[in-house]
């Protein structure tokens, strides 16, 4: 009995795979906890924060009543539907695993359960690219794949514990439906794409960027048929994939009907019309001869063509189909955005991807996917006609926008996967058994090629090149294999070296090394939040710039005026005109929006780049694009072009209220004894504006390192009485009078006082 | 439990022993001179006071002992400055404190001579008032008409100003359809500007202030209708200042004497003792103050304050606005009440009507507009302590259950649903048993 599990290959095949499934699990899961060892479970960075908030108040509340949010604490005083504007798919999963331990008896708090749920999702993903990969191309490279997805920076980045974003299980929902599809296609069964379309479903209630997915399918399906690969099999999977993927993606109420509405759907609308005509001219072509039916064709693709792209045409300038979204022109022509809607060019993962993020990102891999795309070229089938795709379009994007970097990783890890098992495939095996081997599966393969489809296979002759590679001496054999392991250590070592310096600080609390090399806490944003949630009201109306709203919301939960969801860029304008302004004229707008406290980031004593000042150019250029009578970017700049917060900055910009307010009393701070009074370590360089004092606003507090400092807007009634300004006065008072009181017991003085003199007495 | 610590609220215990209730707080009064025999000289005037209520505290501008707080409370409710020659005050009071004293809602009337001390000046100056210079000789400057004096007095100093240049409010002046007023003292200047700063009693065309006895060598401060004679203030928090340039105004004199304007008919009776003492009720609250008893909004049909509204709601508000009288605070009943529903901009305003004796509802239907709203009352009149009240409350939208199940428009897509489950319900019928081996045998 025993011998017999021993002896069984397929036993422990499977034993193996899952072996190291567990440990690319584990492997991935661990290195993504740098975070929370260093500084603790907490939730990092902008946007998890929110997602976090809306978690915690689904799982207080129930569904219903998150599904019907308005969030009047957010977007003062417009509010926002949190329901409406939210992919729930995240809150739904963390709820749910709530929900499931508490029901176990499993008392976890909702925020470990947050901090925690990117990291095991990794786990999920890396299952995922296995069996995509293996769908694919092969178990083994399906190892691989999982191996490098679980590790790879690229998607640590967006993973780690406490990066509680939608991308996070997104990629997971990604790959899973990828692979879903792939193997629709490869089985044409309903079965399958009916679960393609669920597992679309839960993609689209968890991420944006499921428009990548309705592109990316129909943009498979379409190739194939131009590439005159249809197949039923195709024709059944497509259908059922887009009506039930239609239908339920209809169902998010952030989606809505967008499917239906907006030309990032379009193109899947077309290729399932196009399926429906190859289809039916396919059904006529069994009835009439080939020459009729390869001009039928011909006609009828043309027609079927531009048929579709002018209906999409019209309904766009009709209004009835919303044109695409600013986002998506900006992947197209990436100047768009910094012309047109600064709004999204001020976030730095809009930016282009410069040439070392990808090396970062991606080290080896880079460099090896081109491997597995060729060998997937090589020997193309339905399948690998996706990954191609899936790969070139990804690529692209990345290119765009440092964001996109993350639907790049998986595709990545996918072909290097495939790479690696071929370079080990083929030198790791002996002599004999190999040509055995590979002439068995050729054979194998030859059949089933036959029997998938007619056309020729022309895979054999690749196959036996492949197999003269075998003929290769020992030595160079192990060279190979050994330079390959060192290639994977390497690439193991920088993974975690990046995932350990660049993708673990929870931006909340920032950490610094002294001269001696401790390592320094700076706690200060949860310093000013938990000051703003004690010594503030409860109803007390914050204004910052957008970045900090979630944080505010969520660490201090009070009111503010706008935040990371930036969907109302006039509002956004109005806070930008605001902070561009002078003091007065930035009152007139903070009384109209009822702003009882305004919270700046200063970075120019411990040197943080990240701050305000260093991001005003874009609260301006927001502010100018709505009001551009008021503000004036040029007005910013020195005369040579130049941002400057020296004396020779323009003094515009010396005396609007940001800059007021990150360097009140800062003219008088001497950092140490080599830097004059006034020294911002940020932009190196002594503050132009010293000694200037605030009339509208009073500072309330300013933490430690004065990276946060927070303002209290005086009300209208603490200007109470209506002095005549020295200005305006037309009498002028003179100053000649010198008090002679030393204490507040002394005597005053009245002139020409009638004094009491002792009467002399006649008699003395 | 609330009922004692309400009464505890509403006393102050002084160390002494004495316990005042804020009723008798608000009617302490510190009268401020530089010479006692003011007390004698305006006797009528504190005399009304007296009259009224009012605890009056004659003490010496210089008084070492002076203070105006205790324990951050105000230990007056009123200060009378009649002190016009006073340089610097004594004990704690100095100028910050009466600005202080303001601020914490104290009330002040303040007189000057021609000739004011620079102290006074810059309180005046600080409440949007400026007072005239007193130039550099021994009588100072007082405001000269040459066409509105009183016919005793040749150098035209003494002025007999006609009922009519007192502002048009009764509220704080009373009738305007009462004999001349006399006034000898030096002018105020008011910036127009200024929207707190009421001109209670100006001076003619023709009228300036400067020394009567010195060269015309330099244009006059304050000249022609800009002149003003006593100014008032109402501050945001509805503390309230009266600026005279004139002590003499209140004096026994001005107000028993006779009045004979140049080119006018002689009166037997100045009203300078009418108009003081509604200037003085006016000053110290007597008159003119409201205040909002209760708010109320609600959903038509509720009588409850809901957590929020949803949009196209009709709402109801409701308002109770009372009036203090004689101190008893009695229903205040106006036309021109108006609410506003705001959310930066007001997207509702509407007149609220009187429905009975001081009580005031409106119902409106929320604009189809979702955020945060406020309901907002301002009520401002000259004369009245301005009513602000403003209630936050959130206006929702629809929640998923509250949308209409089923809408006409949607009619050919129900049938088409329906239609096309019959059908494949019907064609798995044809499907399974229709003979298809048939076909292919054919």
């Amino acid at each position: 009995m025993w011998e017999n599990i021993i002896d069984n290959p397929t036993g422990w095949k499977k034993l193996i795979i899952f072996v190291i499934l567990l440990l690319a699990w584990i492997a991935g899961f661990s290195s993504r906890l740098f975070a929370v060892i260093r500084f603790e479970s907490i939730i990092h960075e902008f946007d998890p924060w929110f997602n976090y908030r809306a978690t915690a108040y689904m799982v207080e509340h129930g569904f219903y009543k998150f599904l019907n949010w308005f969030d009047e604490r957010a977007w003062y005083p417009l509010g926002r539907i949190v329901g409406g504007t939210v992919y729930p798919g995240l809150m739904i999963t963390s709820g749910s695993i709530h929900y499931i331990l508490h029901s176990l008896n499993i008392p976890i708090h909702i925020r470990d359960i947050c901090v925690f749920l990117a990291p095991v999702f990794s786990g999920f993903t890396s299952i995922a690219t296995y069996f995509l990969t293996k769908e694919l191309w092969s178990e083994g490279a399906g190892l691989f794949a999982a191996c490098f997805i679980a590790i790879v920076p690229g998607y640590i980045s967006r993973s780690v514990a406490g990066s509680y974003d939608n991308e996070g299980i997104a990629i997971f929902a990604l790959q899973f439906t990828y692979y879903l599809w792939v193997k629709s296609v490869s089985t044409g069964s309903v079965l399958w794409s009916t679960l393609t379309a669920l597992s679309y479903f839960y993609m689209v209630s968890a991420w944006g960027g499921y428009v990548f997915i309705t592109n990316l399918i129909p943009l498979h399906v379409f190739v194939l048929l131009l590439m005159g690969r249809y197949s039923h099999r195709l024709f059944v999977s497509y259908t059922v994939f887009y009506i039930l993927g239609l239908v339920m993606s209809m169902q998010i109420p952030f989606v809505g009907f967008q499917p239906i509405r907006t030309s990032e759907h379009m193109a899947a609308l077309g290729v399932f019309a196009l399926m429906i005509i190859v289809a039916a001219l396919k059904y006529i072509s069994s009835k009439i001869t080939k020459a009729e039916f390869t001009f039928l064709f011909k006609l009828g693709m043309v027609v079927a063509a531009t048929t579709v792209f002018l209906i999409v045409v019209i309904l766009t300038y009709s209004g009835v189909v919303a044109p695409w979204s600013g986002r998506f022109y900006s992947l197209w022509d990436t100047t768009y955005a910094k012309i047109h809607i600064p709004i999204i060019a001020s976030v730095s993962e809009h930016q282009p991807t410069t040439w070392f993020s990808f090396f970062f990102d991606l080290h080896m891999l880079v460099s090896m996917f081109p491997v597995g795309l060729w060998y997937c070229l090589k020997d193309l089938t339905d399948t690998r006609v996706f990954v191609v795709l899936y790969v070139i379009s990804a690529v692209y994007f990345a290119g765009v926008m440092v964001r996109l970097m993350l639907t790049l990783t998986p595709v990545v890890c996918v072909l290097s996967g495939i790479a690696f098992s071929l370079i080990f495939d083929c030198h790791m095996k002996e002599e004999d058994t190999i040509c055995k081997e590979i002439d068995a599966e050729i054979e194998k393969k030859k059949t089933v090629e036959k029997v998938k489809s007619s056309r020729k296979s022309r895979s054999s002759d690749i196959q036996r090149n492949d197999a003269n590679i075998d003929s290769l001496g020992v030595n160079f054999k192990c060279i190979v294999i050994v330079s390959a392991v060192l290639i994977l250590m390497l690439f193991a070592a920088h993974c975690t070296w990046v995932t350990s310096n660049a993708y673990s600080s929870p931006s909340i609390v920032l950490a610094s090394h002294s001269s001696d090399g401790s390592r320094q806490i700076l706690d200060d944003f949860r310093e000013a939040y938990f000051w703003l949630s004690r010594n503030t009201d409860s109803n007390a109306r914050i204004m910052s710039w957008w970045d900090y709203g979630y944080q505010i919301a969520g660490m201090a939960n009070r009111t503010t005026l706008v935040d990371n969801n930036t969907w109302n860029n006039s509002h956004i304008a109005l806070v930008g005109k605001a902070m561009a302004s002078t003091e007065s004229e930035a009152y007139n707008i903070m009384t109209s929006l009822d702003v009882d406290y305004v919270l700046i980031i200063f970075g120019g004593v411990i040197g943080y780049s990240g701050d305000d000042i260093n991001k005003f150019l874009w609260m301006v250029r927001i502010a100018e694009g709505e009001h551009p009578k008021d503000i004036r970017e040029g007005d910013y700049f020195t005369e040579r072009g130049e941002f400057r917060v020296d004396s020779e900055g323009s003094p515009v910009l010396l005396n609007c209220l940001m800059y007021k307010l990150s360097y009140y009393n800062f003219g008088e701070l001497k950092l140490d004894f080599r830097s004059p009074p006034g020294y911002d370590r940020t932009r190196n360089a002594v503050i132009g504006n010293k000694n200037f004092q605030l009339t509208y606003l009073e500072e309330a507090y300013t933490t430690e390192h004065w990276l946060v400092r927070i303002y209290r807007v005086k009300k209208p009634e603490e200007f109470n009485r209506p002095r005549v300004p020295v200005s305006n006065r037309k009498i002028s008072i003179p100053h000649t009078f010198v008090s002679k009181k030393t204490a507040n017991k002394k005597k005053g003085l009245i002139r020409d006082k009638p004094v009491k003199r002792k009467v002399q007495t006649m008699n003395s | 439990m609330d009922r004692v610590a309400d009464q505890l609220g509403s006393l102050v215990v002084y160390l002494d022993g004495s316990v005042l209730s804020a009723e008798e707080i608000s009617k302490k009064t510190l009268v401020l001179v530089d010479n006692f025999l003011i007390k004698e000289t305006h006797s009528i005037f504190f005399k009304s006071l007296k009259d009224r209520g009012h605890i009056l505290t004659f003490k010496s501008a210089d008084d070492s002992t002076l203070t105006l707080f205790k324990y951050g409370e105000l230990l007056y409710q009123n200060v009378i400055l009649f002190s016009p020659k006073v340089e610097e005050f004594g004990g704690k009071i100095s100028k910050k404190m009466i600005l202080d004293f303001i601020d914490e809602g104290g009330n002040v009337l303040l007189a000057t001579g021609s000739k004011p001390g620079v102290v006074l000046r810059e309180i005046a100056v600080e409440c949007g008032v400026e007072v005239d210079t007193p130039g550099s000789s021994q009588l100072g400057s007082l405001v000269i008409d040459h066409f509105n004096y009183d016919i005793s007095d040749p150098s035209h100093t003494l002025i007999a100003v006609d009922a009519v240049n007192l502002i048009d409010a009764s509220i704080i002046v009373g009738s305007r359809n009462v004999s001349p007023m006399l006034y000898k003292g030096i002018g105020l200047l008011v910036n127009n500007s200024n929207p707190l700063v009421l001109k209670l009693l100006s001076g003619y065309s023709t009228s300036y202030s400067f020394d009567p006895f010195a060269n015309m060598d330099k244009s006059p401060n304050v000249m022609g209708k800009d002149t003003t004679l006593i100014a008032g203030v109402q501050t945001r928090n509805n503390a309230r200042i009266v600026f005279s340039g004139s002590l003499d105004f209140f004096s026994n004199e001005a107000f028993i004497s006779s009045v004979f304007k140049i080119n006018d008919k002689e009166y037997p009776k100045s009203s300078n003792a009418e108009v003081s003492i509604n200037l003085s009720k006016w000053v110290f609250k007597e008159i003119g103050v409201i205040s909002v008893k209760s708010v109320f909004h609600y959903k038509l049909n509720e009588r409850k304050t809901p957590m929020d509204y949803t949009i196209t709601d009709m709402a109801v508000f409701e308002m109770e606005l009372q009036q203090k009288i004689d101190d008893v605070w009695k229903p205040f009943s106006v036309k021109d009440l108006q609410l506003e529903f705001v959310r930066i901009d007001p997207f509702i305003r509407t007149n609220i009507p009187l429905v009975a004796e001081g009580k005031y509802k409106v119902i409106f239907k929320i604009p189809d507009v979702y955020g945060v709203f406020k309901f907002l009352v301002d009520y401002k009149r000259v004369g009245y302590t301005s009513v602000f009240n403003s209630t936050q409350v959130s206006v929702r939208p629809l929640k998923h259950t509250e949308y209409e199940r089923f809408i006409q428009s949607a009619y050919p897509y129900y049938v088409g649903a329906f239609s096309m489950m019959v059908g494949v319900f019907l064609f798995s019928f044809v499907f399974l048993h229709a003979d298809l081996d048939k076909d292919k045998a054919d």
